[in-house]
């Protein structure tokens, strides 16, 4: 019966916390599908995000959520400008190398902030961020947290705007033309090195957005860049690379496992209070290395060839 | 110059380097620190620059070489048959390791060696019976070997030396054997390798067994280096990438280019260490950017490349 209340407190939790999930890995899987690039700095990027709001409510005394109205173009221009000024000096150049250099502006983003802020941890009060809904249900209470709650459904108007953008303006058409093929889009007179530094700004964008809507939830701190571009490539190999439902789906899926995988666990006595909270990590590499080996395209889909 | 033999190249360099503590004897740390880490990106290069399989896993082994040496050392083992044991689970793992990843190519691989040194990572932090968890190890009081200290910098420095000199004569010797031959031809086209009777796969796990055997010796030589070392001392991303960039950026398949990297960024950053403080790795990520668009083959591949091959009748049709 514990298993059972905790298994369904850890759902909803899990579904939750997947949604800011979704949000990192969309930026991610739009970067790839438009331009092929796998961004290794992106994590880092949403540690930008946590600090940018860190430093509004510092600063000005924004509420957290509300700075995102301030953080959001401003991330935008960043990612865009960072595309002009150096990722374009790239675009004949291979996979690999590429690849390097978004690791190396990864590096450079997330040392600024530990030179700038200092190693410990940084934490912006909210008062929602403890507050929670509870839904009584048979005499169970399950609790709905406040910020999380806020923070999905930012997550799913930010990512329907996205869709919407992609399949209903201009702009969106020229992006899924130069997706599909480069220079086809160009001979049909898409400025496609625009595209891809406007795609680079979105995607910078979804990055610390995700930054901004965690950080009530979690303290920022510079080194925990890597744990969030893990978190990204998980949830879109479990997706599918490039594809923006299967974010969703590889979002909520490794909210999920990561929830249920640190809270039931340690409930079967057989496993004598192993594997708790402590491998919460884990449980998301363990599957994103099963899909990776068994099911290549992720689980949803079949958009990419294996590279 | 015609009759210039590689291994004078290999003594040449070699005895610099030997020189190093009489001339800067008050800099010991830094000097086993700096060719330690050359050590790593040497080791490194068999698999990312010979065989073009880009890890950033590679913390993993130095963690395994570091705990070997030390969690045998404590029950009362010699700490050379310590450090081969370092050797042997290292290559175990990457035996395994390789079985189960190679089959992913390019960015596919890299991403699945973080997370496996990132499970790794996870089980050695977590599984406090074994290694000590959270709050890392001491190594124990070593017995002298050969008469000589273990703990006194200027044998450490020979001991890394000689790591790193084993690791330039096995690449040396590796690069006109049919196992190199073999490397270099999956490097440059998977599926032409295989048209011609190359088994990629074995290949690539043969450079990657090789790369991390050579990784948990050198683990294992941080481990006595450090004297005390916690889980995050060796495991963190941070270091894999720290590695992988010094052999990239030193230039990758050119025997010495790590050697180079290692050494040409170590300066500036022990030059800026009270500015950076912990952001040591600014350094790194300047200067992967700048290579990776002015100079993409490293600094020792531009150089090799303007002073001989430019003019080479194989290259001249190429851009």
């Amino acid at each position: 019966m514990e298993i059972f209340t905790q298994g369904t407190q850890a759902l909803i939790d899990g579904l939750l916390t997947g949604g800011i999930y979704a949000m990192i890995g969309a930026g991610l899987s739009l970067i790839f599908g438009v331009m092929r690039l796998i961004n290794f700095g992106h994590g880092d990027f949403v540690i930008l995000g946590m600090y940018s709001a860190f430093f509004a409510n510092k600063v000005i005394g924004f509420d957290p959520y509300l700075s995102l109205i301030l953080v959001l173009p401003l991330a935008y221009g960043l990612g865009y400008a960072v595309h002009r000024l150096i990722l374009s000096k790239l675009l004949g150049a291979s996979e690999q190398t590429t690849k390097l250099a978004t690791l190396g502006l990864g590096l450079v983003a997330s040392n600024l902030m530990l030179l700038q802020f200092g190693a410990q941890p940084q934490t912006v009060y909210a008062d929602y961020a403890t507050n929670a809904f509870v839904i009584p249900i048979g005499g169970l209470e399950f609790r709905i947290s406040q910020a999380r709650l806020i923070a999905v459904v930012i997550t799913a108007i930010l990512i329907w705007g996205l869709n919407w953008m992609l399949y209903r303006t201009e702009l969106g058409r020229a992006i899924r033309a130069t997706a599909q093929n480069r220079l086809g889009a160009e001979l049909q007179g898409v400025d496609t090195k625009k595209i891809y530094a406007i795609v680079f700004g979105l995607g910078m964008g979804l990055a610390v957005a995700a930054g901004v809507l965690l950080i009530p939830l979690l303290s920022a701190t510079p080194t925990l860049g890597t744990t969030f571009t893990n978190k990204a490539f998980i949830v879109t190999i479990l997706g599918g690379l490039g594809s923006l439902p299967g974010a969703i789906g590889g979002g909520l899926l490794l909210g999920v496992v990561e929830s249920v995988g640190s809270s039931v666990l340690p409930l079967i006595p057989a496993l004598n209070n192993h594997f708790g909270s402590n491998y919460r990590d884990a449980y998301g590499l363990i599957i994103f290395l099963l899909v990776l080996l068994l099911r290549p395209n992720g689980l949803f889909g079949r958009t990419v060839k294996r590279v | 110059m015609k009759n210039w033999h590689p291994m004078y190249t290999l003594a040449l360099v070699i005895g610099i380097l030997a020189l190093y503590p009489l001339v800067f004897g008050q800099f010991m740390n830094f000097g086993v620190a700096t060719l330690l880490l050359a050590g790593f990106a040497l080791s490194w290069d068999i698999l990312g620059g010979w065989t073009g399989q880009n890890s950033l896993g590679h913390a993993a082994f130095l963690g395994v070489g570091a705990y070997s040496i030390t969690l045998l050392a404590e029950l009362g083992v010699h700490p050379a048959l310590g450090a081969l044991a370092g050797v042997a689970i290292s290559s175990l793992l990457a035996w395994g390791w390789g079985a189960m990843t190679f089959r992913l190519r390019g960015s596919y691989f890299t991403l699945s060696t973080i997370a496996v040194a990132e499970i790794i990572r996870l089980i050695i932090l977590n599984e406090s019976w074994l290694t000590g968890g959270a709050e890392g190890k001491f190594v124990p009081d070593l017995p002298k070997v050969f008469g000589f200290d273990l703990f006194d910098r200027k044998t450490e420095y020979y001991i890394v030396l000689l790591f790193v000199l084993l690791v330039l004569l096995f690449t040396h010797w590796m690069r006109y054997s049919r196992m190199g031959f073999y490397f270099k031809a999956v490097r440059e086209d998977e599926d032409g390798a295989m048209a011609l009777g190359v088994n990629p796969n074995k290949a690539k796990q043969l450079a990657f067994i090789c790369s991390a055997a050579f990784t948990g010796l050198g683990g294992a030589i941080y481990a006595v280096f450090l004297q005390a070392f916690e889980p995050e001392t060796f495991l963190l991303i941070a270091i894999s990438i720290q590695i992988a960039l010094l052999a990239i950026i030193g230039g990758r398949g050119t025997i010495y280019g790590p050697l180079v990297g290692a050494f040409l960024i170590a300066v500036p950053s022990e030059i800026f260490r009270a500015q950076l403080k912990e952001a040591n790795l600014l350094v790194y990520g300047i200067l992967i950017v700048v290579i990776v668009i002015y100079l993409p083959k490293g600094i020792l591949g531009s150089l090799e490349y303007w002073l001989y091959r430019k003019n080479h009748p194989l290259e001249k049709g190429k851009t």
